[in-house]
């Protein structure tokens, strides 16, 4: 009797480890699933949704930012540097050397670049402002920077940046003391 | 340049209204000596020479060198509005001495 007790029980033992069994492979099999599943169901949500970034409206940039400037402001003194990259064979300099400009006010500035070979050179410049917490509230309007720039043979072209200091730099505390900004383009040859 | 070290570094953004066409031929060459001129008599102070800027964009647009966009869009007008006062003297070694409130600097 005690045996047959003993064998009865191990089997009910036997058929629970059983569904268990099965319950977690099915789990197992439906969490594989979905991580599959996520990705191109993230893809259709970001498409309807917009979310992320992904998509962005043609109209944004026509959008212009309307500046306040009834305000006291301090003028800063902006100054510009010029360097090539690369030992690329033509001379790159800045029109001006300084420039001082009160935020919010849209500033013109010129970088000349002399190409001195009997070949067209292709560049890219890129720039860098400093001091680096400066660079949040330096917002460029228009530049020639990263777009390859073409200069033929003996050429000299004038290339013209267009830039806005944020009014918002006069608030920031950490900024206090800042009154002087320094552009640096850099001019790379393009490998093309 | 580690970003992620100092997040108040920016990484470079690209501008705003994209990048201005090369200017091979010059055409726009005397609204802009014009400009260089009207800096140099003015001690580099851009907003004297708010007007000569103007000129040049308006070349540029005219030359089909640059997007045509009305004037005002670009916000010149905006600083006769503002109050320009001189920087705020301040001072990088003033120590904090714990417990005073510093009496210049603003709350």
């Amino acid at each position: 009797n005690n045996n047959e007790f003993k064998d009865e029980k191990r089997k009910t033992l036997d058929e629970k480890n059983k569904t268990t069994a099965m319950y977690v492979a099915i789990t197992i099999i439906m969490v594989l699933g979905a991580s599959y599943a996520a990705v191109p169901l993230y893809r259709v949500f970001c498409r309807v949704t917009g979310f992320g970034g992904t998509v962005r409206e043609a109209d944004e940039f026509d959008i212009v930012r309307k500046r306040d400037l009834n305000r006291t402001v301090y003028p800063f003194k902006v100054t510009f540097t010029a360097s090539t990259a690369n030992k690329i064979p033509w001379s790159f300099k800045p029109t001006q050397s300084t420039i001082e400009c009160v935020p919010g006010e849209p500033v013109l500035c010129f970088y000349r670049a002399t190409n001195n070979t009997d070949t067209p050179i292709i560049g890219v410049a890129t720039y860098n402002i400093t001091p680096m917490k400066a660079g949040s509230y330096f917002t460029k309007i228009q530049c020639f920077c990263f777009d390859e720039q073409r200069i033929n043979a003996h050429e000299t072209i004038d290339m013209p940046v267009l830039f806005v200091i944020e009014p918002e730099i006069l608030d920031d505390k950490s900024m206090k003391g800042v009154s002087d900004i320094t552009l640096s383009y850099t001019f790379f040859k393009s490998n093309d | 340049m580690n970003f992620a070290q100092n997040s108040s570094i920016q990484k470079p953004t690209p501008p705003d209204k994209g990048s201005f066409p090369l200017d091979h031929d010059s055409e726009c060459s005397k609204p802009m000596m014009d400009y260089m001129k009207c800096l140099k008599d003015n001690q580099n102070q851009s907003r004297l020479c708010m007007e000569f800027s103007k000129l040049y964009l308006q070349c540029r647009m005219d030359n089909n060198l640059m997007a045509k966009e009305d004037m005002d869009n670009f916000g010149f007008e905006n600083v006769k509005n503002a109050k320009i006062v001189q920087a705020p003297k301040y001072n990088p070694n003033e120590p904090i001495v714990a417990g005073l409130s510093r009496r210049n600097n603003n709350k």
